[in-house]
């Protein structure tokens, strides 16, 4: 009943299934009852997530010894097959240089612990959203389309995180930012939220060209997109796929050198263009215009993570490319950083949150770039993490919005705390965990992370800053995070004209959710840091038990692991506290302070500096957008005068063309009898001159 | 002529009976009552007996059972059963039981030119399609119009037979025999392509090029279609688009490429300047059309240029290269062109009425609005044979191309691979301008308000026609991977017969 292969195909076949029955019956005939399909689907998918990852950890507790990974690959068909289409002419060392390439694109799940863990957190978040946009979206006119969007989403997210294959990797990225697309610009009738979702777009669109290309480069060096090897059936290996058993335990037939930096910071792009990491981090504050839930799901918990996801998924082309790997770190530093400065003087609370997811992401980043196995985990434990906590955080968020009216201006209310409670304690949950206060999810992850960067820090000095750089931004989190929450249930009570009469708390189909992922938000990360079931369970994906097997060689680092561990505790604690109790200084009780303190930063230009978030969209507007412009409209001239009488006359001509040949056409059979003749001996002139 | 021969054509013969059958109690039936059922009923027969007909071997006196003419018979029954139901609905009494069985005759015909391993029976088969056409085509519509193409098409089709069978006759002579692998054989054992016979020889290509030229209406041998589309029923349209053009490039395939490879590059050359004239002709001239069937008889023109494209990459190919096999993709191509012209067509003649069918561009006006599901299969059928993916179309051109393409580049210093790479460009250029009329047809459906309902008295069979043409066309374009297999099984003994020392 429940095989593996079997298990695959239905994880993202029944929120597609849910989807289409959403979409098909929703307008006419569901109605209010559009989640039904949507919502049994997910549930399903869910409860599929959870055999799969018990079978995998089956499996992964029967393989040993260090740098053995686990899969199970499942071919569903042959999508595309060219024989011998590419010559390999690029000198990798990889094998034959100048052997025939097939292309062959099969349709491949897989399914390893990564894959395990990325499926049950990403059908357990839209579980719960799903259940709590009922709620939400409940007398939306386009309540039918949300439903049909949202499992739209998780058949694109569950795709992507289980296919085995950069070019489905890269159609299902594409596929979950259409999504994203689709329900940032729900409203398609608010012009902020048409012009966002096209900014969003937009933005991903540079960040898929650098995938794109990536992808191209890992053909042309290696000739397969295959993550697996293909093998037949007595085991011999056919092709050695990019990431596949055979190449990783060979040591790592692996290009390096520059191509493989270029190749790895491609894919970085893309990775930044998903992920929101800076340069491109600018959609994601703009895609809080899309309805709060979609924040939560896409924008916070999943779709976000893809680019973290790719990039441990790709682990083993970074280890082969450290310069691309400290790129990771220092980007991912600098985007927390940035984030979490711009974060502290925003207004609008779900873009407080959206600043912080960005930082976050950052911190995923950083964990990764550490290249290290500690690291790797790191990274993919706090993604785990976050989703929970910041999806709890967006949707308490979204219940405030709720209950206010739609005015979600931190400024506008206060004193939230006795009409919300429930609210209220959910949402502390989630602030202590994203701020990283001991015992909550955050804290153990995000210690982590730093964890893995001291190790690195001790030998290389780019990592001591990126290091330090961290801490002060894990200040900063604790910092904003209570800024956002003291402002928003503490102090004086104040509700907003909009909220009219139904200032009061959330149904159930809300406040469940909420209550579940706050739960999840406290124990989460304790239990996982006291099993160390994550970590085990997550070195036995191949791509990281190549970095384990790679990183053993060198055992020295290993015990100072346990020294380091309780310095960097101590510290994040110290530091997350200190941040906390500013936050309750400045923001708990008159508001006098708060002012002060904005006019005294205001003096050296910092607070407009960071509330006009760094002056990105500006910059960029005068950069990019207004030379791009300025151009357009010269090619728009160039066009209308230039190629389109170019054109047309083409076209014209082969009209006029076309229309000398139309006499031709005479009707009269005796002409026609008489052309084919004539035809006749012009080719046998053909052959006998 | 053996008992096994009469076993192994018991699917041709089956039909036959059924025909005659049909013909003398069409006679005894009540008014109104076309023998439709027992048609259907005999098709199923014959596919049955073919599918159970077991063999050895591929060579039984004048018959060359190969998968080829295994594909090719059972693509005439498929379109049979797919063509018949719809096509009958427009026949006027008392001329039913005539038109079905002279229908079933015609499938019998490309049965038996896909089969024949010899001249004689070649040509039978070839005139087993024309003659039952001419009184298809007279039976299809009663009025004027319809009786001037029939004309027509019987005048050029009687030239263009008497120069196939000149062609024949010239290839008798030159080599002494009528059967394929003989004049192989004996090609390839004198192997002198100068001399007397040499010259035989090429005028025989010529000829034969020029007589099956007509039949798949390559340019200049294609001046009757547009009116002969234009004055018959879409049925009767869909069938001349489809059943001679299957027979002749099947035929075109076993003689040029089967029987005589050593004058592959000659024959390359012929087929070349037939492909480059007929894409740029047929494109060009229908981007002018108003008239649908006479849009779709350039736009198969132009497809035809597409095939011959193929076939010339499949005959210049080197043995064991690398890329796109040109045979293989021919035989796609063919396979998927027929599967959406027969749509279109059906399309057609399901949105018309019996008294008055579709037939400008401009009657489709808003059909997206008032005819959703035929608009979404008509679209879907423009853009297949306009070639845009994820339809079938695409796989056909990109094969097509791709070929010509690889092969073009593995001869890159030879005349014929420079002339191979630039009619390849031309074709793609030619492929664009398809475009323009193709989603003319698209853009006239959806961008633009309707004037009224369109009467879709068509009747279910065209219909179901479109529908599973429609399917066929998507499913193809997902998964393209079955039929491809069978075309390459199709194509491989055909090139395998193929010396290789000629090339």
């Amino acid at each position: 009943m429940f095989e593996t292969a079997r298990l695959l195909v239905l994880i993202p076949a029944l929120p597609l299934a849910g989807c289409l029955l959403a979409a098909v019956l929703g307008p006419r005939w569901l109605r209010a009852r559009s989640h039904l399909p949507v919502v049994a689907a997910i549930a399903a998918a869910f409860a599929a997530s959870l055999i799969l990852l018990g079978q995998v950890r089956q499996q992964a507790a029967e393989a040993n010894g260090a740098g053995v990974g686990v899969e199970r690959v499942v071919t569903l068909w042959r999508w595309a097959a060219i024989d011998e289409c590419y010559q390999q002419r690029v000198a990798t060392g990889l094998g034959d240089a100048s052997a025939w390439r097939d292309l062959v694109i099969d349709v491949t799940l897989r399914a390893d612990p990564l894959t395990a863990i990325m499926l049950v957190t990403v059908t357990f978040v839209a579980l719960l959203v799903a259940v709590y946009s009922i709620g939400y979206m409940h007398d939306d006119p386009g309540y039918w389309r949300f439903f049909a969007y949202l499992g739209l989403f998780v058949f694109s997210m569950t795709m992507l995180v289980s296919v085995s294959n950069f070019v489905l990797l890269y159609v299902f990225w594409e596929a979950v930012g259409l999504c994203s697309y689709l329900l940032i610009g729900f409203w398609y009738h608010k012009p902020e939220a048409a012009a966002a979702g096209k900014k969003a777009f937009l933005v991903n669109r540079i960040g898929d060209f650098g995938f794109a290309l990536g992808v191209f480069l890992l053909w042309t060096i290696y000739g397969t997109l295959d993550f697996h090897d293909t093998s037949l059936a007595d085991g011999s290996v056919v092709s050695a796929g990019i990431l596949g058993q055979s190449r990783l335990a060979g040591g790592g037939l692996l290009a390096a050198g520059p191509l493989a930096t270029v190749t790895c910071l491609l894919l970085f792009v893309g990775a930044c263009g998903k992920s929101a990491q800076f340069p491109l981090h600018v959609w994601l504050p703009d895609a809080m215009e899309g309805p709060t839930p979609v924040s939560a799901l896409i924008h916070a918990a999943t779709m976000v993570t893809a680019g973290v996801y790719m990039v441990a998924r790709c682990m083993p082309l970074f280890v082969a490319a450290p310069d691309a790997l400290q790129v990771v770190a220092a980007v991912g530093t600098l985007t927390a950083l940035l984030g979490a400065l711009i974060a502290l003087t925003q207004t609008d609370l779900k873009r407080i949150l959206a600043y912080s997811t960005i930082s976050q992401l950052g911190y995923m980043f950083l964990g990764l770039g550490a290249g290290t196995l500690l690291g790797a985990t790191a990274g993919m434990f706090h993604l785990f993490t976050h989703a929970f906590f910041k999806a709890l955080l967006f949707l308490a968020a979204g219940s405030v919005m709720h209950a206010m009216g739609g005015v979600i201006d931190v400024r506008r209310f206060g004193g939230l705390w006795r009409r919300l409670p429930t609210t209220h304690w959910t949402f502390l949950f989630g602030g202590l965990a994203l701020a990283g206060a001991v015992p909550f999810a955050g804290f153990w992850s995000k210690d982590q992370i730093l964890v893995a960067v001291a190790e690195q820090a001790a030998h290389n000095g780019l990592y001591q800053t990126l290091y330090w750089s961290a801490i002060i931004t894990a200040g900063l989190t604790a910092f904003y995070t209570f800024r956002a929450y003291f402002l928003t249930f503490h102090g004086p009570e104040v509700v907003p004209a909009e909220a009219g009469h139904h200032a009061h708390e959330s149904p159930a189909t809300m406040t469940v959710p909420l209550m579940i992922l706050a739960g999840c938000a406290l124990g989460v990360g304790a239990w996982f840091e006291y099993t160390h079931g994550f970590a085990e369970l997550l070195s036995r994906t191949p791509s990281l038990a190549f970095v384990a097997a790679r990183v053993a060689e060198g055992e020295a680092t290993a015990h100072r692991a346990g020294d380091l561990h309780g310095q960097v505790m101590v510290l994040s604690i110290v530091v997350a506290t200190v941040g906390m109790a500013l936050a309750a200084l400045v923001y708990w009780g008159a508001r006098g302070t708060a002012g002060n303190l904005a006019r005294a930063a205001d003096l050296l230009g910092l607070y407009r500096l960071s509330y006009g978030k760094f002056f990105f969209d500006p910059l960029y507007d005068a950069l990019v957008v207004r030379p791009l412009e300025l151009l357009a409209a010269l090619l728009a001239w160039a066009d209308r005068c230039v190629i389109d009488g170019v054109v047309d006359g083409t076209g014209r001509l082969v009209r006029t063309v076309g229309a000398s040949m139309r006499p031709l056409q005479g009707g009269m059979i005796q002409f026609y009898a008489l052309a084919m003749v004539l035809g006749l001996l012009v080719l046998m002139g053909v052959l006998m001159l | 002529m053996t008992i096994q021969t009469l076993y192994l054509l018991s699917p041709e013969i089956l039909l036959v009976i059924a025909a005659l059958a049909i013909y003398l109690g069409g006679a005894f039936l009540p008014e109104g009552r076309k023998p439709v059922r027992l048609a259907m009923a005999a098709i199923l027969a014959a596919a049955l007996v073919l599918g159970l007909t077991r063999y050895e071997g591929i060579h039984f006196g004048p018959l060359m059972l190969d998968q080829l003419a295994t594909a090719t018979r059972w693509l005439a029954l498929v379109f049979g059963a797919l063509l018949l139901p719809m096509a009958v609905r427009g026949i006027r009494e008392p001329h039913g039981s005539e038109y079905v069985g002279t229908f079933l005759l015609a499938l019998v015909g490309l049965m038996l030119a896909g089969s024949a391993d010899e001249l004689v029976l070649l040509f039978l088969g070839l005139e087993l399609i024309s003659i039952p056409t001419y009184i298809l085509l007279y039976l299809g519509r009663g009025d004027a119009a319809a009786r001037e193409a029939t004309a027509k098409y019987f005048f050029l089709s009687l030239l263009a037979s008497a120069l196939l069978l000149y062609g024949f006759s010239f290839l008798y002579g030159a080599t002494g025999t009528t059967e394929l692998a003989g004049i192989r054989d004996h090609l390839s054992a004198v192997g002198a392509k100068n001399g007397a016979a040499g010259r035989l020889v090429k005028i025989a290509i010529v000829l034969i090029v020029a007589g099956l030229g007509f039949r798949i209406t390559a340019v200049p041998f294609h001046f009757y279609a547009p009116d002969v589309y234009q004055g018959t029923s879409h049925a009767n349209a869909a069938l001349l688009a489809i059943l001679p053009k299957v027979a002749g490039m099947v035929v075109l395939l076993r003689i040029v490429a089967g029987a005589m490879p050593n004058l592959a590059g000659e024959a390359c050359r012929l087929l070349l300047i037939l492909a480059l004239a007929s894409m740029t002709f047929g494109n060009v001239v229908a981007l002018w059309q108003n008239h649908l069937r006479r849009l779709m008889a350039y736009s198969s023109i132009a497809h035809t240029g597409y095939l011959l494209l193929g076939l010339a990459a499949g005959l210049a190919a080197v043995p064991g290269g690398n890329g796109w096999d040109g045979l293989t993709a021919v035989l796609f191509y063919l396979a998927v062109y027929a599967a959406a012209t027969l749509g279109t067509f059906a399309a057609f003649a399901y949105l018309g009425r019996d008294e008055r069918p579709l037939e400008a561009v401009e009657e489709l006006t808003g059909l997206g609005r008032t005819r959703p599901l035929a608009a979404l299969a008509l679209g879907g059928f423009m853009f297949s044979l306009t070639g845009i993916p994820p339809l079938a179309g695409f796989w056909g051109k990109l094969a097509v191309f791709g070929s010509a393409l690889g092969v073009g580049a593995g001869n890159a210093v030879s005349p014929m691979g420079l002339w191979l790479t630039v009619i390849t460009v031309a074709a793609v250029v030619n492929s664009a301008i398809s475009a323009a009329y193709y989603l003319r047809i698209v853009s006239t459906m959806y961008f633009r308000a309707p004037l009224g309902t369109p009467r879709a008295e068509g009747g279910p069979a065209a219909a179901w026609t479109a529908g599973i043409c429609a399917v066929l066309v998507l499913l193809l374009g997902l998964y393209c991977a079955p039929l491809w297999s069978v075309a390459a099984d199709v194509a491989c003994p055909a090139t395998i017969a193929v010396p290789v020392e000629g090339r």
